[in-house]
């Protein structure tokens, strides 16, 4: 505990008592976690999430403490370990139990930057997902009062829409409120899943994607790999007010989503290396139309399948479509995904390694400076580009995705430099400014977007 | 009639946002009209739910007049 700006100071135990326990099957959503957290040693922490929780009004820490216990009596999520039997993955809700919450001084560190660091710690070690809590936390105070709650959840337990809805109650909570009873569970959703018009509906989602993997690619690139870096997966990003503010006109004047704008542009810049007609990606879908998810804490978020075909015509055409088309995938991403890997084996390889992941739970950057959309093109100067990280080992060629930010667009992209090195990844970023903020001032046709976006000849010689 | 009763579900749908009588009057698409994705997605399960039809994508459904009439031709099919 040296070397740090604050200190340890107790450990608290939180009580709590549920509704109800129970085991069940795991859900769709759980299961599409659960699927990859199998192909990891026991204790990587890849999908742990960590978070902080701001303590607004000054309350003393008995209020913080039961404000924390009652998330955990409301959302069984919070309080459900998952393992595997012979008839498949269970979760077990635990009825009552405890919670160890570790309580810190800040002592000279902001209290937020202490808590972000303890979050960090608490998230650095695997969940053992059969017999611990899915959630970690602690309390940080300064001259004896609470100021932020580090957190570490387990993927299995939330996504990011089950965070924001976590981040609402909180507040509420710490303010007094009574909140009403959650009217659906994760227990309450596999039960769903089972009954006849749960299994139709993923049955339908089935349907979609055996028609589009019977017509994607084996490969999704055409050109020999070259020397990639070490480690080969390189993640890089850019900032930019221009290209919120070009997405943010574009959509309205297209009628479609900010969304739609980035998905499409993502799917036809690479459809301008791949040379090929249609853009097939993964796209990471929420799964929270459904009245009854809106509210559920949970996992639900899936992988969907978005087809592209790309028209005769302007980027405009391609977005329109782009945006009929993302509809489609969202209608068709809630399915039982251990039905779906089989029906990967049965239709045979497809090259679903490019992504497409929208973070963001706020629409259309809300807090770009109003003078930004009056003049897109003349913020471009203004972006950056900058190195995240490099992997050894991903399971994608390509994937772009936005960042949370809200007065700026945040877009990364990972690409496998085997096929399309760090170079070729900055292109990308810069082409999306590029092709939006032209598309404000004239129709774009897609035969020019490569010729434009400056992406003509970026691949070096020996991928050709 | 039909086209009233498909209103209420785009107006339930986009959680009041929209009002019935605004959508009725509304002679272009319901994206013009502000009919958001997430809007969209719900308006297809309540449609189906409430018609017992099966609407195959959002591109028939983009005008109340469009959503009528497709339904009616679902519904009039054998089954």
């Amino acid at each position: 505990m040296t070397g740090r700006p604050f200190a340890w100071q107790r450990s608290a135990t939180v009580e709590f008592t549920g509704e109800r326990g129970g085991e069940a099957p795991l859900t769709w959503g759980q299961r599409s976690i659960w699927r990859i957290t199998r192909w990891l040693e026991d204790g990587d922490p890849y999908f742990n999430t960590p978070w902080v929780l701001p303590v607004p009004g000054r309350p003393d820490l008995d209020t913080v403490l039961r404000a924390l216990g009652t998330l955990v009596e409301r959302h069984e999520s919070l309080r459900t370990t998952c393992r595997e039997t012979p008839d498949g993955p269970v979760q077990r809700i635990a009825a009552g139990g405890r919670l160890t919450v570790e309580i810190f001084d800040a002592v000279d560190a902001a209290p937020r930057q202490a808590a972000a660091e303890l979050a960090d710690e608490l998230a650095a070690k695997g969940f053992d997902y059969a017999a611990e809590p899915p959630l970690r936390c602690a309390v940080v105070t300064a001259d004896g009062r609470p100021r932020a709650l580090a957190m570490a959840l387990s993927h299995l337990a939330v996504d990011a829409w089950a965070l924001d809805l976590l981040a609402a109650e909180w507040r509420r909570l710490l303010a007094g409120e009574e909140l009403p009873p959650p009217a659906w569970q994760p227990m309450d959703q596999a039960a769903f899943e089972r009954s006849g018009k749960g299994a139709e509906r993923g049955e339908r989602a089935l349907r979609h994607w055996r028609a589009a993997l019977e017509r994607a690619p084996a490969a999704l690139f055409d050109h020999p790999p070259g020397t990639p870096e070490d480690p080969r997966f390189v993640r890089v990003g850019m900032e930019s007010a221009a290209v919120a503010a070009a997405a943010r006109v574009l959509a309205e004047r297209w009628t479609v989503s900010t969304t739609s704008v980035l998905l499409t542009a993502s799917a036809v810049l690479l459809t301008a290396l791949t040379g090929r007609g249609t853009a097939v990606m993964q796209f990471i879908v929420g799964n929270r139309h459904d009245p009854r998810l809106r509210d559920m804490v949970g996992t639900a978020v899936q992988d969907g399948l978005f087809v592209l075909d790309l028209p005769d015509g302007t980027f405009a055409d391609a977005a329109r479509a782009g945006h009929r088309q993302a509809l489609v995938t969202y209608r068709h991403a809630h399915y039982e995904p251990y039905a779906m890997m089989a029906l990967r084996e049965e239709t045979g390889p497809a090259d679903l390694s490019a992504y497409f992941n929208d973070v963001r739970t706020v629409p259309a950057w809300p807090n770009l400076p109003a003078q930004a959309v009056r003049d897109p093109a003349a913020l471009t100067g203004r972006t950056k580009t900058f190195f995240v990280g490099a992997w050894a080992e991903v399971d994608a060629k390509v994937f772009f995705a936005t960042g949370p930010a809200t007065h700026t667009c945040q877009l990364y992209l990972l690409t496998d430099t085997a096929y399309l090195p760090r170079s070729t990844a900055y292109a990308l970023l810069r082409g999306v400014e590029t092709l939006l903020v032209r598309c404000l001032a004239e129709d774009v046709p897609l035969g020019r977007v490569a010729e434009i976006c400056g992406l003509a000849g970026t691949l070096p010689e020996e991928m050709r | 009639m039909l086209r009233r009763r498909l209103a209420e579900l785009v107006s339930r749908a986009s959680d009041g946002d929209l009002d019935v009588e605004e959508i009725m009057a509304a002679s272009g698409s319901l994206t013009a009209l502000g009919v958001t994705s997430l809007t969209y997605l719900r308006l297809i399960d309540a449609v189906e739910e409430e018609f017992g039809v099966e609407l195959d994508g959002p591109a028939v459904l983009d005008t109340l007049d469009g959503m009528a009439a497709c339904i009616a031709d679902r519904q009039a099919a054998p089954r």
